[in-house]
C-alpha cells in the first residue's frame, strides 16, 4: 500500500491509539525514539504528534509554532513504524510526519533554521543544503579520468561532496579499482533533506533534473555511498512520481555483489575491534541490516561486535529528519548516546556506511571526547589492500 | 497566583524543561485513549523525585490547584484527565528500579517504571523471576497498574495486582511522606504488614489519597515452559462448571475467557484459554490431557490453535492494544467489571445483547482472579476516534454496561466518572461516610485529583 501524500494520510492518522508501543525498542529494554527520551512529555512520542495531526485535521486546534516545533523534533529514524503494532497503518508513520510538516509549510510555521535547507538548495549558486557553490564534478571527472558517459553513475550526494571528501574520494578510489565503467554528473541534491523536513514544493523539478543528468550520462545503474540518497533516490523519487529505468545501488552492495562473485579479495589484515551503526535510512527505512555486516565480516582479522541496540532496533545518530540543522545540540546529544553504546562493546572503531551518520557521530566524539575512530566502511576498504579480479 | 507565576514555580521544583503550560502540550494531556471527552489542564509536570512531588503537592495546596498523577496514561477511563483542571503530574520520569530482593522476591520500583521495563530488567539480569503483568501495552507503569488494582498475568495463581504490593512510599496531601507496609518499620518492602494495613486506602483510589513515589511489588518464579490449552463452548452456561473444575486441579497459572462474533468462524463460541506451566515436555502434556479431559466432560471442546494465535496470547504482555485498531479506528474502551462467577453467563449474554443494541459488535472477554475468587469481565467498544457520534454511541453503550455489571452484582474497575457515581449511588451509606471521612482528613483543600470518588 503506497500512501497518498495528499490525502490518504489525512483519513488514516486518527488509528493511533498512543498505547505507546513506537517508544520503546522491540523488547522494551530503554526508550528508543530519541525525541520521547529527550523531552519527556507525551507529546513528543510519536502517539503525541499524530494526535496532534489529527488535532489541526479534525479543526480542533490551530496551527502555531508550538506545534511545529513538536513536529519538527523528530529525527524521522522510524524506531516507531518497527514497533507500530498496527499493521498498514505502522508503515506511514514517518511519511504522516512528514507529509504534517508539508502542511507546516505551507500553512508558515516551518521553523526557521530549516528554512536554511530549501533556501540554499534552490539558490541556484548551490543547489545543495550546506550553501556550498556548486560542484559539477568536472574537476573529479578529470582527476579520476572519467568519461562523460558510462554504464554506471557515481551519485556522491551532498555530504559527501561537501562535507566528507575523504568518504567522497575513498569511494572513488574504490570504483576506480574495480574497474567499473562509472561516471558522475552535474548532480544537484536528492533532496532528501527538504522532503524530511516537508518543503516539497521545487522537489520535482530537482528529480526531474537529476533524472535527466542521469540519462543523459547514459548510466543503466547508479550507485551512492550515502544512505540517506540511496533511500531518497530509490524510494522517496518514486512516491514522487519519477519515472526511471536505471536501478540504484548502495556501494556496499557492490561489495558484498563482488565479494559473493569472488571477484574481491581482501589481502591486507584491519587490526580493529569494529562495531557498525546502522544508519536509519538503510536499515530501519529500506532493510538493509545483513549486507553491510557481511562485508565487515569479510575483512581479515577485523574483530566484529556488535551494540546491544542493533538492526530494527538500532538508537539513530540523531542527525535526520531535519534535526541536525533544527537542534544542534540535541542531535550531538543523541549521537553521544550512540557512542556510549559503542562504548561498551570495546570497539575501538564506530562505522557506518552514510556520510550523515559520520558527521554527527564524528561530531559528537569530538565535543565528548570519547575517543573512537569513526569511519566509513568504504575508508575503512580504502585503507586495506585488496585485489580485483574478471571485471 | 496567576497561572505564569504558579509555572515559575513549578519550573523551579523540577527545572524549566519539565514543566509546560504550552498549549500543545496540555492538548494532549486534556485528553485519553478512551472514550471520555477532552476536559482542560492547566499545568504538566514531570518531577524526578519525591521531594519534588512533595514540593508540587505543598504548591498545590497552598494554590487549592487540583493534581492529577499520571502514569501511563492507559485507564482508558479518563482517570488522568482532570475534572476541574489543574496540574497533571507525568510521573514517568521516576523510573529506577531500586531493587531487586531474590529472597523475598520483590521489586522496590519508582512509580514511573513501566511495565515493559521491568519486563526487560528481569529477563537481562534475573531470568528466574517474573513480574505481574497487566493486559495493557508495555508503556502502562507498574504503579498505575498496581494503584487500579489492575490484573493480567499470574492473577489466577497469585490474585489481583493491588494485592500484590508490599509496601508504598507516598506523598500526602499534606505534602508528607510516608512509608505504609514493613518499610514503615523495617529496611525490607517485603510485606504489607502486620501492622494495621493503610495501603489499600490508596488502591483504586485514583490519586485522591495521596501520590505515591515508590512501591514494592512481588515478583514471582518463572516456569521453565509454559503453554496454553485452548478449548471452546457453545454456551456461556456451562462457564462456571469448566473453570471450577479447571481451577480445582491447580494447574492453571491464568485462564482467559473471549467471546466475539468476528471472525465468522469464531461466532456463537465462547474461547477458553488455560495456560499451564512446568519443568517438562512431559510436565505439560500430562496436564494438557487432564485439561482436555476437563473440557470434555464439561461441554467445551479442545481446540488446537495456530501456531500465531498461540504465540499471540503468549506473548507478554499481551497485545491487548490491538482491540482498539478493530475497526480501524483508534478508539477503544471497555468496562471491565469484578463479578462473581455465578453472574458471568449472564453477564456475556446480556453483555452481547447490550453491544448490539449499540451496533457494535459483541467483543467480550473475562480472566479469573485468584481461582475463582474473582472474574473480570470485559465488555469492550471499539470506535472510531474521528466521528463525534461513534464516541458518543460508545460512551452510551459503557454507562449502561456499568449499569448491567452493578445489576448483575459486580462492580465497575477504574470506572470513569459516570460509573463512579453509579457505584456511589449504591454504595453502603456508612462505607459512603467513611470515605467522607478519610478525605477531609486526608485532603481538607480537595486537590487529589478533585471530582473523583466524589462523595457529598
Amino acid at each position: 500500500m503506497e500512501l497518498n501524500l495528499e490525502q490518504d494520510w489525512k483519513d488514516i492518522v486518527h488509528r493511533c491509539f498512543r498505547c505507546g508501543y513506537c517508544k520503546f525498542t522491540y523488547e522494551f529494554s530503554d526508550f528508543n525514539c530519541p525525541s520521547y527520551k529527550k523531552h519527556r512529555f507525551e507529546t513528543y512520542s510519536t502517539g503525541g504528534r499524530l494526535w496532534l495531526i489529527y488535532g489541526l485535521i479534525s479543526g480542533e486546534i490551530p496551527w502555531s509554532q508550538g506545534v511545529a516545533n513538536v513536529l519538527y523534533a523528530c529525527s524521522t529514524c522510524g524506531n516507531c513504524t518497527e514497533n507500530c503494532r498496527f499493521d498498514k497503518f505502522n508503515d506511514f508513520l514517518v511519511d504522516i510526519i512528514e507529509a504534517a510538516r508539508a502542511e507546516a509549510v505551507i500553512n508558515g510555521f516551518c521553523p526557521e533554521k530549516q528554512k536554511a535547507l530549501i533556501e540554499r538548495i534552490e539558490n541556484s549558486e548551490m543547489y545543495n543544503p550546506y550553501g556550498e557553490k556548486n560542484s559539477d564534478n568536472e574537476d573529479l571527472k578529470k582527476e579520476y579520468d572519467l568519461p562523460d558517459k558510462a554504464e554506471w553513475v557515481y551519485f556522491i550526494g551532498c555530504t559527501s561532496n561537501y562535507r566528507q571528501k575523504n568518504l567522497r574520494d575513498a569511494t572513488l578510489r574504490f570504483l576506480k579499482k574495480t574497474n567499473i565503467d562509472f561516471t558522475l554528473i552535474d548532480e544537484h541534491c536528492c533532496c532528501s533533506p527538504v522532503m524530511r523536513t516537508g518543503q516539497i514544493n521545487s522537489v520535482k523539478d530537482f528529480i526531474n533534473y537529476n533524472i535527466a543528468q542521469i540519462n543523459n550520462a547514459g548510466a543503466s545503474k547508479v550507485i551512492t555511498s550515502c544512505a540517506g540518497c540511496y533511500r531518497t533516490l530509490k524510494k522517496d523519487w518514486l512516491k514522487f512520481g519519477a519515472d526511471y529505468d536505471f536501478q540504484i545501488y548502495h556501494t556496499v552492495e557492490l561489495v558484498k555483489k563482488l565479494l559473493d562473485e569472488g571477484k574481491l579479495k581482501f589481502i591486507s589484515e584491519y587490526n580493529k575491534t569494529v562495531t557498525y551503526h546502522d544508519p536509519c535510512h538503510l536499515g530501519r527505512h529500506m532493510d538493509l541490516y545483513e549486507i553491510p555486516r557481511e562485508v565487515y565480516k569479510h575483512i581479515p582479522r577485523i574483530k566484529f561486535v556488535e551494540m546491544k541496540r542493533n538492526r530494527e532496533n538500532a538508537w539513530c545518530c540523531g542527525a535526520g529528519g531535519g534535526v541536525k540543522i533544527g537542534y544542534p545540540e540535541w542531535s550531538v546529544e543523541i549521537s553521544k548516546e550512540r557512542l556510549e553504546e559503542a562504548k561498551i562493546t570495546g570497539a575501538s572503531v564506530i562505522s557506518s556506511v552514510c556520510p550523515f551518520c559520520k558527521t554527527n557521530l564524528s561530531d559528537a566524539n569530538i565535543k565528548f571526547n570519547m575517543n573512537f575512530e569513526v569511519i566509513d566502511l568504504i575508508e575503512i576498504l580504502d585503507n586495506i589492500e585488496f585485489e580485483i579480479s574478471g571485471n | 497566583m496567576n497561572r505564569e507565576v504558579i509555572l515559575k514555580e513549578l519550573e523551579k521544583i523540577v527545572g524549566k524543561e519539565y514543566a509546560t503550560n504550552r498549549s500543545e502540550d496540555l492538548y494532549i494531556y486534556s485528553q485519553d485513549p478512551g472514550a471520555s471527552l477532552p476536559r482542560s489542564v492547566d499545568f504538566v509536570v514531570m518531577p524526578n523525585t519525591t521531594e519534588e512531588v512533595q514540593a508540587i503537592v505543598k504548591l498545590a495546596n497552598q494554590e487549592k490547584i487540583s493534581i492529577v498523577p499520571m502514569g501511563g496514561g492507559l485507564t482508558l477511563s479518563g482517570l488522568i484527565i482532570p475534572v476541574k483542571g489543574g496540574i497533571v503530574l507525568d510521573m514517568k520520569r521516576m523510573n529506577q528500579i531500586l531493587e531487586i530482593n531474590q529472597f523475598s522476591r520483590y521489586a522496590l520500583i519508582e512509580a514511573g517504571v513501566t511495565t515493559g521495563q521491568i519486563i526487560s530488567h528481569l529477563n537481562e539480569n534475573f531470568q528466574d523471576l517474573q513480574p505481574p503483568i497487566p493486559d495493557a501495552p508495555p508503556s502502562a507503569t507498574v504503579a498505575g497498574n498496581m494503584l487500579i488494582h489492575g490484573s493480567g498475568y499470574l492473577s489466577q495463581k497469585y490474585g489481583g495486582h493491588g494485592a500484590m504490593i508490599n509496601g508504598l512510599e507516598v506523598v500526602l496531601p499534606n505534602g508528607e511522606i510516608c512509608k505504609l507496609g514493613s518499610c514503615a518499620v523495617s529496611d525490607y518492602w517485603f510485606d504489607r504488614g502486620p501492622i494495621p494495613d493503610f495501603i489499600g486506602l490508596f488502591i483504586s483510589a485514583f490519586g485522591t489519597m495521596g501520590i505515591i513515589t515508590k512501591l514494592s511489588i512481588q515478583l514471582f518464579p518463572k516456569p521453565k515452559m509454559r503453554d496454553i490449552v485452548f478449548g471452546l463452548m457453545n454456551s456461556p452456561k456451562d462457564i462456571p462448571n469448566v473453570l471450577l473444575k479447571i481451577t480445582a486441579t491447580g494447574y492453571a497459572e491464568d485462564i482467559l475467557l473471549g467471546m466475539q462474533d468476528k471472525p465468522e468462524w469464531m461466532k456463537g463460541y465462547i474461547f477458553i484459554m488455560t495456560y499451564i506451566t512446568g519443568d517438562s515436555e512431559e510436565d505439560l502434556d500430562r496436564q494438557r490431557k487432564t485439561l482436555k479431559r476437563i473440557y470434555r466432560k464439561t461441554n467445551a471442546r479442545f481446540m488446537k490453535p495456530s501456531e500465531k494465535m498461540k504465540n499471540l496470547y503468549l506473548e507478554k504482555p499481551i497485545f491487548a492494544a490491538g482491540a482498539a485498531d478493530f475497526r480501524k479506528g483508534g478508539g477503544f474502551e471497555y468496562v471491565g467489571a469484578f463479578m462473581p462467577l455465578e453472574k458471568i453467563p449472564e453477564a456475556y449474554e446480556k453483555g452481547a445483547d447490550l453491544a448490539r443494541k449499540y451496533g457494535i459488535l459483541p467483543t467480550l472477554g473475562s480472566r479469573l482472579i485468584g481461582g475463582v475468587h474473582t472474574v473480570v469481565m470485559f465488555f469492550s467498544y471499539s470506535f472510531n476516534r474521528a466521528d463525534p457520534k461513534d464516541m458518543e454511541n460508545a460512551r452510551e453503550a459503557l454507562h449502561e454496561t456499568n449499569k448491567l455489571a452493578l445489576d448483575l452484582g459486580g462492580i465497575p474497575w477504574k470506572s470513569e466518572l459516570d460509573g463512579q457515581k453509579l457505584i456511589l449511588e449504591r454504595i453502603d451509606p456508612s462505607y459512603k461516610k467513611l470515605m467522607k471521612t478519610f478525605q477531609n482528613a486526608l485532603d481538607p483543600n480537595k486537590i487529589m485529583n478533585s471530582g473523583n470518588w466524589e462523595v457529598n
